[in-house]
């Protein structure tokens, strides 16, 4: 497979599993604004999704209409979903020999949709939740297509690849700032609650831990349950899966670097417990994460996707 | 014969030859699609119309216009009435492509080898080594099985009385191919049923036919070898195109940046290492495909390509310097090279055409000027042609003076009055110019032409100009088996 293909699909799938995070985000914050009789505030998301300043966000922490506005649609900002669907279209127009044709479809219907000037003047003036559904039910078609139509082959191996290392970014960035919002032994179950929910954790919380919310359980939870689809050791070892695929008699050096960096990463991950975790400092071992995976995205632009 | 509202006023609105009437009468080869037009009402075909728009949208056959910074998504439009040919009209055409075909290839292989045709002085040598087309790096190279023209997308017009004309050959990277396969599906989901009722031959095998033309090219004695497709990249208007022959055939698409030459060999740059190309189906044009032979700011192209190419490690299609047989210029002395190179006398006509630097001829069409149309030699897609009959004093007088500085680079044609066909227009049919372009598909077994091929129709009223830039449009292409 060409380098420019590999990287093209990796990155189309990134950034599609960017925008279905973002958009699950902001439904799940969208009803908690609606909900909260505490002062909501649009920051945590703002800066797990966004470039802007403390200032910047804080201008419209409190208007969800403008930070819909701005999350969705708006041009100037780079993490919008209009600029990051874009962006999976331009990756996937390019290598639309590479993906089925279903797929081609799929994503230019997605994009089409989310330029549709009628469906994004319903987020101004509507019930923005529907139009949200419109767009996350988009995504899911997406992951649907992909999974039926697409050939296990190379192509496949790398279009995943992009789609656990993401979410894996995605799931620590998140704890991240939620965790730093307050203090951890503080118990609130509306803020627990919604932020399961927004990462469709909810009822799998609610199935394993009986005792409420707590911020150990929510840790364990996202960082270690190997059931749940958006847990930081869940991605791994699916990026592990999806990577032994590539292991062929040529290209060994990329092959053994990438190996190392995803077996040390996944190990750190599995022999973690909460309390190795808190002993640590959240934040530290969030940090550790996210340059972890920053690393291997890096070798595998020099490994496999370096074509200039 | 009745006419129904569908079509009031069409024949009035006729001049000259019309594909469907003739003397007031349907030609027999209209009248099923007629019948079954006129069966429907107004509301179906509107919604006929828009499922056509819809389904060019969906699928991303579009190509991307960029103003202000942002893309816009625009369709080809398309017509959703067929443009039919019968079976005799095609033998002709395709007997006379074939020829005319035969003869070019000749040329080619000629021009850049021994050059008989200049020295009994058939074609002026001036008019041949002031092409700018004409490349000193192909003299003397032996191109794999004497095969120039691999892939030729020829322009044919028919006058008012129903003859047909050569306008252009192109030989270079003829466009449009795809459209021709995508009109198709489009009618088969608009009119279900109609195209077997009508017993219009298929058009599918085109990718197959290329696919197994550029197979038998491969330098290297393998039973796979590694076929690319080279295109200019997603900016490319025509990158909808490229991506569905790669699609088609199961090739690799490539941009430049995708290849490199190593020890004068082209490789592809893959996840695992670098893999020897073949063969390149090129879309990228002469002048870009070599930075270090031609334009040194060219980043489409690959360097060092040609001197792989010159090797005979890579088989590039079509081949490099086709420009000097489909010149404008040279396009006058076609059906000399035929009856120079074949001995036959050319069954396709050519549009009388006047070369600006002779003096004779350019007196007689600048006191002509309302009745010509002035093409610039190396210009295409409409862009720098002037229509004697609707231009200005002015716009005339610019054009004159243009003439006078460089005439090598002008000729004029008698303007031609295109054949009409229907057209659907806002619950009316209107018939509007349309022209032809069949694709030929010349290999190692011989020339082959797809039944078919991309009807441009000129959607403005009272237009002559067919090209996509200019306002036209296409239409699903039929040739009837009997």
């Amino acid at each position: 497979m060409l380098s420019r293909v590999a990287d093209s699909l990796y990155w189309m799938s990134r950034y599609m599993e960017r925008t279905d995070g973002i958009l699950r985000m902001l439904r799940i914050n969208y009803a908690s604004s609606q909900d909260d009789i505490q002062d909501f505030s649009w920051r945590p998301v703002l800066r797990i999704f966004s470039y802007l300043d403390d200032e910047q966000a804080a201008a419209i922490s409190h208007k969800s209409r403008a930070v819909l506005q701005y999350m969705v649609t708006d041009r100037e900002n780079a993490n919008s979903v209009l600029n990051i669907v874009t962006h999976a279209r331009e990756n996937a127009r390019s290598v639309q020999d590479h993906i089925t044709k279903e797929l081609w479809q799929c994503l230019n219907e997605f994009y089409h949709t989310v330029r549709d000037g009628n469906l994004i003047r319903g987020l101004h003036e509507e019930d923005p939740v529907s139009i949200l559904d419109v767009l996350i039910r988009q995504g899911l078609l997406y992951y649907g297509v992909t999974d039926v139509t697409m050939a296990r082959g190379e192509g496949y191996a790398f279009i995943n690849i992009g789609k656990f290392l993401e979410r894996g970014v995605q799931s620590a960035d998140i704890l991240d700032i939620k965790f730093s919002d307050l203090d951890i032994t503080r118990m609130d179950t509306t803020y627990w609650k919604y932020l399961l929910l927004s990462i469709s954790g909810y009822e799998l919380y609610l199935k394993t831990y009986r005792s409420g919310f707590d911020a150990r359980n929510v840790l364990e939870l996202v960082v270690l349950n190997e059931d749940f689809p958006r847990s930081v050791l869940y991605s791994v070892k699916q990026l592990q899966k999806y990577f032994e695929r590539l292991k062929t008699d040529r290209n060994k050096e990329g092959y053994q670097k990438l190996d190392f960096l995803i077996g040390r990463f996944q190990s750190r991950i599995k022999y973690s417990t909460v309390d190795s975790i808190l002993q640590q400092g959240i934040h530290g071992f969030l940090n550790g994460v996210r340059q972890d995976l920053y690393e291997m995205g890096n070798a595998f632009n020099q490994h496999y996707f370096a074509y200039t | 014969m009745q006419t129904t509202e569908l079509l009031n006023s069409y024949l009035a609105e006729t001049a000259g030859w019309d594909e469907m009437y003739t003397d007031n009468n349907v030609r027999q080869q209209y009248r099923c699609v007629l019948d079954l037009l006129e069966r429907m009402t107004i509301e179906e075909l509107n919604r006929k119309e828009e499922l056509a728009k819809k389904m060019f949208m969906s699928q991303g056959i579009t190509f991307t216009v960029y103003s202000s910074g942002e893309g816009i998504e625009k369709i080809f439009p398309f017509d959703i009435i067929p443009r039919i040919i019968t079976a005799s009209e095609w033998n002709y055409i395709e007997t006379g492509i074939r020829q005319r075909l035969k003869a070019l290839n000749l040329f080619l292989k000629d021009v850049y080898n021994s050059q008989f045709i200049l020295k009994d002085g058939v074609v002026p040598t001036e008019i041949v080594y002031s092409c700018p087309h004409f490349l000193r790096e192909m003299i003397g190279f032996p191109v794999p099985h004497d095969i120039y023209v691999h892939v030729a997308g020829i322009d044919l017009i028919r006058d008012q009385d129903g003859t047909f004309y050569i306008l252009e050959d192109n030989l270079r990277t003829p466009s449009g191919v795809s459209y021709m396969l995508e009109n198709r599906e489009i009618t088969k989901r608009l009119f279900p049923d109609l195209i077997p009722r009508n017993n219009v031959r298929t058009v599918t095998e085109y990718p197959d036919i290329l696919h197994r033309n550029l197979v038998a090219l491969s330098p290297r004695q393998t039973a796979s070898p590694t076929i690319v497709l080279l295109t200019p990249g997603i900016y490319n208007s025509a990158y909808f195109e490229h991506t569905t022959l790669a699609r088609l055939m199961g090739v690799e698409l490539v941009e430049g940046r995708d290849l490199v030459v190593d020890n004068h060999r082209v490789y592809m740059k893959t996840t695992a290492g670098l893999q020897q190309v073949d063969v390149i189906y090129r879309r990228v044009d002469d002048e870009f495909l070599d930075p270090l032979v031609f334009r040194p700011d060219s980043i489409l192209g690959v360097a060092g390509i040609m001197s792989a190419y010159r090797k005979g490690n890579v088989a590039i299609v079509n081949a490099a310097g086709n420009g000097v047989a489909d010149d404008k210029a040279i396009y006058a002395y076609v059906p000399a090279m035929i009856r120079y190179y074949l001995n036959e006398e050319p069954i396709l006509k050519n549009v009388p055409t006047y070369q600006l630097d002779n003096r004779d001829q350019r007196e007689y069409v600048f006191s002509n000027m309302n009745n010509m149309v002035v093409k610039k030699t190396n210009g295409s897609g409409g862009y720098g042609m002037l229509m004697g009959h609707s231009a200005s004093e002015e716009e005339i007088d610019r054009y004159r003076a243009e003439i006078i500085k460089d005439p090598r680079q002008y000729i004029a044609q008698p303007i031609i009055n295109l054949s009409s066909a229907p057209c659907y227009m806002h619950g009316r049919l209107k018939p509007r110019r349309i022209d032809l372009r069949p694709y030929a598909l010349c290999g190692p077994d011989g020339i082959q032409i797809v039944p078919g091929g991309l009807t441009r129709v000129a959607l403005r009223e009272g237009s002559l100009v067919v090209n996509s830039s200019q306002g036209g449009g296409s239409k699903d292409t039929w040739v009837l088996a009997s």
